[in-house]
């Protein structure tokens, strides 16, 4: 190994994961810098619990490395548990322990001095302070166990599905804190699947699925990697309609086409929509409307994901 | 957070500074002591210790009994319910607190996925399992000395002879036996991700050990005899270190040798522990260092052969005497903790 990167807060190389019937982790090299705020995208099941689970040696990889924070995810765990604050998934809270004492007890075991009630504040939970955590809701509990991750000012937080369990509002005051937290300099890693309340926090996205990384840039990146625009097609009958889409496919400015009925989402360039349109004519399907769009995030996925499927 | 202001907050300060499961075991302390069904089997607990000694003691006909009878029992009343009831319900007993305090400690958290916040801080996975067996063993004692101090009371408010400092020993060796079984259970607990298994698992080591472990010592001396031909000393000394290797034994013994009034305790209680299958001469003399003498007596006007074993002017052999067998129950916390740890470190969660 060459020296530790300081300017790196995560490091996968060549990253495998095995169990007995599946793999699920397939060869993964990622790279997220310090300071950066990285969404770690994906549908469920493609591996992005797996490698947070191997990055807070939960579990070990079957090949490959990783270093966070410049410390060996087997060698140094307790080092790096040290500098970072973790929102697992699949968590519960301790129902007896009230969600003053859960803060207490993250305080003394990161020997820091935070006060309880100030973190509680910020997340919106500290009238339930001395309840006892067993009769937090689904939302009260994701917000206490968020406030445990940041104890001691961080300097990378790990959050798995930040989101899963929050109402619109909660879910808006998690991207809140996310963005709080990446201007006092933490680095931000978190998975998703929702991806409509990702683009507007991430400067980074990286798209898993089945074990590999398919993709990884800027959210602007992506689109013009993905085409400038997506055009929606409605036909006017759906005879013929296969061969149509499987010709506007093979065109070299479109990257993706999903088909929903009488409607046909296309990605392409934007220099090529009267090429798909006239796909569609020379194929005999009448086109009744369409419409452009810039895409977003969550079609570029969808049309990421779909071409994964395809190949 | 307080400054160095001395008293309880600077000796938990030294603490977490020096220890690394202490903050797991004082989190698992204050979690695990208010589960209701602990108090509950408290109770019972405090019920099935104390009643003994009330029903014997406040409602036995002491009038029709003579003055010496009542100076005997009053005299070592305490050592005879101590020995005789009370270990019987502390083996009995205890473990089944031992296991319902300790089988989900770290199976449940497995399961539930908490184990995933308490491993997301800076812990060891070491520490989780000290801190575990620590904090649970402190949970299990609470209650259990509230009801020993219960069973004092009464007993010094009893017609019997309170022996503050055999109580004490007592209740020392109980506390040592209780966190062998906190030790056992815990670490059970660590190798298994389902509680059910865990619990399973655990109930089979204590039914083993009180019940099944002392009948197949025998059978197994039996065996090395007839199919081995391991005769003689060395087949009792297999049979001696196989019953002192169960915590359950050890722990009976070492009551019995602590209670015991006579010349020679600790030989009287290794010897106690066999049976009239053993030959128990050769565990007197060529095992335990003792002296076999053989008297003849009149008995109702027959002659009749008393055998006894005193000590022979030299001590039990160092490997059986009280502290080699104290050493011999607790290292089963050791034993037990780090089967689990090799087993729980490895383990993807």
């Amino acid at each position: 190994m060459d020296q530790p990167n300081h300017m790196t807060a995560i490091e996968l190389d060549g990253l495998r994961k095995e169990y007995a019937d599946v793999v699920a982790l397939d060869g993964v090299d990622l790279t997220v810098e310090e300071g950066e705020v990285f969404g770690f995208l994906g549908p469920n099941g493609a591996g992005k619990s797996t490698t947070i689970n191997i990055l807070l040696d939960f579990i070990r990889p079957t090949a490959g490395s990783a270093t966070v924070l410049g410390h060996d995810v087997r060698e140094e765990s307790e080092a790096i548990r040290e500098r970072i604050g973790v929102l697992p998934e699949g968590y519960d809270v301790y129902e007896r322990l009230t969600g003053r004492e859960h803060m207490e007890f993250t305080i003394e075991s990161k020997g820091t001095d935070d006060d309880p009630e100030e973190l509680l504040e910020r997340v919106g939970v500290a009238d339930a302070i001395d309840r006892r955590a067993g009769g937090y809701s689904k939302g009260m509990k994701q917000r206490l166990v968020l406030a445990m991750a940041l104890v001691g000012e961080p300097d990378l937080l790990i959050l798995d599905e930040p989101t899963t369990g929050l109402d619109p509002n909660g879910a808006r005051e998690m991207r809140q804190i996310i963005r709080e937290e990446s201007e006092r300099g933490a680095t931000i890693f978190f998975s998703s699947h929702i991806l409509s309340q990702v683009d507007a926090v991430c400067d980074t996205v990286g798209i898993l699925q089945s074990g590999q990384l398919i993709a990884k840039d800027s959210v602007e990146g992506l689109r013009d990697a993905q085409g400038d625009m997506t055009l929606v097609v409605t036909v006017e009958d759906t005879d013929g309609i296969t061969a149509a889409v499987d010709s506007v496919r093979e065109l070299p400015a479109v990257s993706g086409v999903q088909r929903d009925g009488d409607r046909v989402t296309v990605s392409c360039e934007s220099g090529a929509k009267m090429s798909v349109l006239n796909a569609f004519e020379d194929n005999g399907v009448a086109v009744a409307d369409f419409e452009t769009q810039e895409a977003s995030l969550e079609e570029l996925f969808s049309t990421y994901t779909e071409q994964e499927v395809e190949a | 957070m307080s400054t160095e202001d001395g008293g309880l907050a600077g000796l938990d300060r030294t603490l977490r500074n020096t220890f690394g499961w202490y903050t797991v075991s004082k989190k698992e302390f204050r979690d695990a002591i208010r589960s209701k069904g602990l108090w509950l089997l408290g109770t019972v607990f405090t019920l099935l210790f104390s009643l003994p000694v009330i029903i014997s003691l406040y409602f036995q006909d002491w009038e029709s009994l003579n003055n010496a009878q009542t100076q005997a029992i009053r005299e070592n009343g305490m050592q005879a319910l101590l020995s005789s009831t009370y270990t019987e319900v502390v083996t009995v007993l205890v473990p089944i607190i031992a296991i319902f305090v300790g089988y989900a400690a770290i199976s449940k958290e497995r399961s539930s996925g908490s184990l995933k916040i308490l491993l997301s801080l800076p812990h060891s996975r070491r520490d989780v399992l000290i801190g575990k067996v620590i904090g649970r063993s402190a949970v299990l004692t609470v209650p259990f000395l509230a009801s020993l101090a219960i069973t004092a009371v009464i007993l010094v408010a009893s017609r019997l002879t309170f022996k503050p400092e055999l109580f004490g020993l007592f209740v020392l060796f109980s506390v040592l036996y209780a966190m062998v079984f906190v030790a056992i259970t815990v670490s059970i607990s660590g190798v298994f991700d389902r509680t059910s298994w865990a619990g399973a698992a655990s109930f089979i080591v204590y039914f083993y050990s009180t019940f099944v472990w002392n009948l197949s010592v025998n059978s197994i001396g039996q065996l090395l005899q007839n199919r081995l031909g391991v005769e003689g000393a060395i087949r009792w000394h297999l049979v001696l270190l196989l019953k002192l290797a169960n915590p359950n034994q050890a722990y009976k013994t070492l009551t019995n040798s602590m209670l015991n009034t006579g010349d020679t305790p600790q030989l009287a209680a290794r010897l106690s522990m066999f049976g009239r299958g053993a030959n128990r001469q050769v565990v007197c003399t060529d095992v335990l260092n003792g002296a076999w003498e053989t008297q003849t007596v009149q008995f109702l006007g027959q002659a009749q052969q008393i055998s006894t074993c005193s000590g022979g002017g030299t001590p039990v052999p160092f490997y059986y005497s009280d502290p080699v067998v104290a050493v011999f129950m607790v290292a089963w916390i050791g034993i037990a903790a780090t089967l689990s740890y090799y087993t729980f470190a490895i383990a993807d969660l």
